[in-house]
């Protein structure tokens, strides 16, 4: 993974002394609250429900065992003990005192990590393929040019004010694990006819209150074209896109608006002019930022072990991948225990995932868009030990990609701008659903659950979504069904009035009866909705009604 | 109005008729669009972008269009709603000063605007992304490597470039002439294995091949690099050997320019024993310069004649044999003679020709770049 | 009733206003407001953000937070609702 150059530490080096110094001009007055909320933002720094929040950035999602132990540290000083893994590969801490946040930076930047725009206007955290640099169906490592696009969108001098936060995505395998699609910006690493690699721009995805799948302006981007095209994509951007409506800030609001023809044109315009400046890429730049993703060496091609322990056996179906290196796997770890909080995880728990990716890890680890964490490389002769620590650790849930393992935002229970709970639904709808066998037998399925528009929780692109609303007090929870993130990303459809909280486990079990007993064979759930359409599925969620 | 004193341009002109209270000032809004703004600002001595709100940003594109799109090189001032820690962003979009509407804050802004000493993007002030400096240190690097060698000693300029700077990638050029003792021997008390070169251009004194095996073992020098002439190209352009009578700067050229180009590519940097007192061209010599795309560190460029005699008796060096004779400065036999009493210190240096230069220490036309001078 | 409530600068910690003008953490200590009053005491609350962060009113019904906003500001009195993150790890 990436390793900091005497640059890389004097810039993070630089910005806490920055925070520091704003977080005491805020104390003694000499900023306000209005002007210090966007850079505390842009720090990570969140002022929730009950207490101050930290959103710390997880660099397209790949973090080290000494990392992971400093966060597991950070969790014990100063806050209660856990910290919380979001659908954007970062950690957020729920309860550090303001006056404490430049202690805590400081010990991040000790190991490499920081909090630079996880939040505000500006171009956040990139979000990668967590499998990069492990898969079997990889055409190229994401990210090196994630690494490239974090740097250049640091500190931005710019694109720190823009009219709303920005989000971009890379992807190198050909099935898209990023979202491709739901990111202001999309990139998908693809070959030409030529043989070279390079990216397919996509433009206007997102999720929230407009939900919008991105549009392709340009099918072949040079790698060393990168940043002046995204350069180019952000200044239409920065000077056009609405700042009259906070609604319609967002990037695929312009694109609509303006069409993606001629967003794409007016981004040419201001390409030409910068494309052979200072902003293209050195070869040797890329060469070294490339080295630091090297895959791990050949291993001994052991093969998968066979076992009679049917937990093991249970888990390794469902928490085992493939790997790209033979007699290597790739593990995730489900942070979903039933009836548990989707992403927590203890200080106790981090330092236990720590040492297990430092003996049988290659010494690596991801985060998820699902909340859930990965051990990219592991022997296959490992793979029992690793599922030991983890069962020692009460992280061997063996759910990763059934409807037990639930994403759900922080909702009201932490959240400022959240108008319903999320978290007490997933925690209802996992108890059933395990409790009624359901969740093993209908295999393949995304349940997100968010607490407001904002969609944090990404219910748009779940299979089956459900979205909080509030009514004068009271929490109603709707159903959307059909969508999807990365590979045939699609925006789900409410199908319905609002459910009360406490019916809507019911009516997710009744939903997933009913496609047990319609479905085809061995389909999907989600093959089996888009053959039959919704109306089934929604006689079974309001038939008890 | 705070001045945003890292945007090296200046604008004589503009102040002059500013401060004659005339000159058109034109004041656009943030959001205006660079294009019809053009035409408008075309006889400006000043154009200020005025920010609204301070989040609103378009104020920084737009300033960078009118730099990069429009043209526009004159002044540029930031007004309006605007916080300290936004100094750095309006220096490296191309403003050269901010009026904010609070005031009293100058100590938080000249503060801001220091922050950071580098940037991952490229930006106006010689703002060099960051991925161009790791692979080629830039100009205005050395601007600032240069300003932190301000006040330090030799000793402690050696000691950052040695151990810090340019680690285990800089040479130290040494002609073992009549100062070669001093930073050889600053040298040899930080690393007396960073490589020596030497320059036998097959012109030398037998006194100075001499004085070169003395000083060596003296000071424990373990990386001496001797670079000799291409015997092929003597043979073709030096026949007679009286090329250095018919055109010096061809023999030169022969005899220690193309040697040195021909290793020069291995090293980041060159330690070289100039100095300000020498005289001519080195008058305004910096500390840290750029030549032909490569470093030269010249630690004793600011000490004096009496300097180097202090250091000589301090540490009791030994001299070179023909110090006593007169030669203050010592390069080949054929092109070197004494002093005369009221002579400068290189004086004896091709005696009778304009030439003050071997050339190992002057930039090609074309390839030349502006030195970063303090 | 209504009173006034915000978020401790320092730390962010839940606080609400006195009748005295102090702050505190404890509800049972805030002040009891009458609608006409409300007003006038959140504005002096507001000139306070050395202090407290956002302040605005809250509605009260039987000393417990009522109105429309009865669940967010009773979760902000006495925390998230989701169960404890350590207690289910160690279960």
């Amino acid at each position: 993974m990436y390793k900091y150059d005497s640059y890389d530490h004097a810039m993070v080096a630089d910005r806490i002394a920055e925070f520091r110094d704003q977080v005491t001009r805020r104390l003694d007055g000499r900023l306000t609250e209005d002007q210090f909320k966007p850079l505390r933002l842009m720090n990570g720094v969140y002022l929730q429900l009950h207490a101050y929040m930290l959103r710390v950035a997880i660099p397209y999602g790949t973090l080290n065992s000494t990392q992971m132990r400093t966060l597991a540290r950070i969790a014990r000083d100063y806050d209660k003990g856990y910290g919380h893994f979001t659908t954007r590969q970062n950690l957020q801490y729920n309860w550090p005192a303001l006056v404490d946040i430049p202690d805590i930076l400081d010990r991040l930047a000790a190991v490499e990590m920081h909090a630079i725009q996880t939040s505000g206007n500006c171009i956040r955290n990139v979000t990668a393929d967590p499998f990069a640099g492990a898969a079997a169906d990889e055409l190229e490592d994401g990210r090196p040019w994630a690494e490239i696009i974090r740097q250049w969108s640091s500190f931005h001098p710019e694109f720190t004010f823009l009219p709303r936060k920005f989000k971009i995505a890379v992807n190198g395998a050909t099935a898209d694990r990023a979202g491709i699609r739901v990111h202001d910006i999309g990139l998908q690493i693809v070959r030409n006819e030529a043989g070279q690699t390079g990216f397919e721009v996509w433009v206007g995805g997102g999720q929230g209150r407009t939900p919008r799948l991105g549009h392709l302006i340009k099918p072949f981007l040079a790698p060393e074209d990168l940043l002046s095209y995204l350069t180019a994509c952000l200044r239409v951007y920065n000077q056009h896109g609405r700042r009259d409506n906070l609604y319609k800030a967002r990037i695929k609001i312009l694109v609509e608006a303006l069409g993606p023809e001629e967003y794409g044109r007016q981004v040419d315009d201001e390409w030409r002019v910068i494309r052979a400046g200072e902003l293209k890429l050195p070869d040797a730049e890329i060469a070294r930022i490339r080295r630091f993703f090297d895959l791990p060496k050949q291993v001994e091609p052991t093969p998968i072990p066979v076992t009679e322990n049917r937990a093991f056996a249970r888990w390794l179906d469902r928490n085992r991948r493939d790997h790209a290196v033979d007699g290597l796997s790739s593990l995730v770890i489900s942070l979903k225990p039933i009836g548990g909080t989707p992403g927590d995880i203890t200080d106790r728990q981090m330092t236990a995932v720590a040492d297990l990716a430092e003996r049988y890890g290659f010494d690596e680890i991801r985060a998820t868009p699902d909340q859930n964490l990965i051990l990219p490389h592991v022997r296959n002769g490992d793979l029992e030990a690793v599922w030991s620590g983890l069962v020692d650790a009460g992280l061997a849930t063996a759910n990763a990609g059934l409807a037990t393992d639930i994403v759900a935002c922080p909702g009201l229970d932490y959240c400022n701008l959240a108008n319903a709970r999320s978290i007490p639904i997933a925690q209802a709808i996992s108890t059933l659903l395990e409790a009624e066998g359901l969740s093993e037998k209908a295999g393949d399925v995304t349940i997100k659950i968010d607490g407001c528009i904002n969609a944090c929780g990404h219910h748009h692109v779940a299979h089956i979504g459900v979205l909080g609303v509030d009514k004068r007090g009271e929490e109603f929870y709707q159903v959307t069904l059909g969508g999807a993130f990365g590979t045939d990303a699609a925006i789900g459809s409410i199908i319905g009035k609002g459910l009360a909280g406490e019916d809507v486990p019911a009516a997710i079990a009744r939903l997933l009866h009913t496609y047990l007993e319609i479905r085809a064979d061995e389909e999907r759930f989600i093959d089996t909705l888009r053959r039959v359409g919704s109306d089934a599925f929604k006689e079974a969620i309001y038939a008890d009604a | 109005m705070l001045t945003l004193d890292r945007t090296p341009d200046t604008h004589p002109v503009a102040d002059a008729q500013l401060a004659a209270g005339g000159g058109l000032i034109i004041e656009l809004p943030g959001d205006a669009d660079w294009r019809e703004a053009r035409a408008e600002i075309a006889g400006a001595v000043r154009v200020d972008i005025r920010f609204a709100k301070f989040n609103d940003g378009r104020g920084f594109t737009l300033a960078a269009q009118l730099r990069e799109r429009a043209g526009y090189t004159g002044k540029l001032r930031a007004v309006g709603d605007l916080i300290p820690d936004q100094a750095q962003h309006l220096i490296r979009v191309g403003f050269d000063d901010v009026d904010p509407d609070r005031k009293g804050l100058d100590a938080d802004w000249a503060r801001a605007r220091t922050r950071f000493t580098h940037a991952y993007q490229p930006g106006r002030g010689n703002v060099t992304p960051l991925f161009h400096h790791r692979h080629n240190r830039p100009v205005d690097d050395l601007a600032a490597i240069n300003a932190r060698y301000r006040d330090m000693s030799p000793q402690d300029i050696l000691r950052d470039a040695i151990e810090r700077e340019w680690v285990g990638k800089l040479a130290i050029l040494s002609s073992f002439g009549a100062e070669a003792a001093v930073g050889l021997h600053m040298m040899a008390q930080i690393d007396p294995a960073t490589p020596v070169i030497f320059l036998d251009t097959g012109r030398l004194f037998a006194q100075t091949e001499q004085y070169q095996r003395q000083l060596t073992e003296q000071l424990g020098l373990t990386q001496i690099r001797v670079l000799t002439p291409d015997s092929d190209d003597v043979a073709d352009e030096d026949g007679d050997n009286r090329l250095w009578s018919r055109d010096p700067d061809a023999c030169c050229a022969l005899r220690k320019v193309r040697p040195l180009d021909a290793v020069i590519g291995e090293y980041d940097a060159l330690i070289t024993g100039r100095k300000r007192f020498h005289g001519g061209g080195r008058m305004r010599l910096p500390v840290v310069e750029r030549i032909n795309g490569r470093v030269r560190v010249n630690p004793l460029a600011n000490w004096d004649a009496t300097a180097i005699e202090d250091y000589f008796r301090r540490f009791d060096l030994p001299r070179h044999p023909l110090s006593d004779m007169g030669y203050a400065s010592i390069g080949c036999w054929t092109c070197t003679s004494p002093v005369e009493a009221d002579g400068d210190i290189r004086s004896g240096r091709w005696r009778g020709q304009s030439k003050t230069e071997c050339g190992i220490h002057t930039a090609a036309p074309i390839a030349a770049e502006q030195v970063a001078a303090e | 009733m209504k009173t006034v409530t915000a978020n401790r600068l320092t730390d962010g910690r839940v606080i609400y206003r006195t009748a005295t003008g102090e702050w505190t953490t404890e509800l049972a200590e805030a002040a009891r407001l009458d609608t006409d009053q409300a007003d006038a005491v959140l504005e002096l609350a507001s000139g306070e953000s050395h202090i407290a962060v956002g302040a605005y009113l809250i509605e009260l019904a039987r000393d417990l937070p009522g109105g429309q906003k009865w669940r967010r500001e009773g979760i902000r009195l006495t925390g998230p609702t989701t169960g404890s993150t350590h207690a289910h790890a160690t279960a």
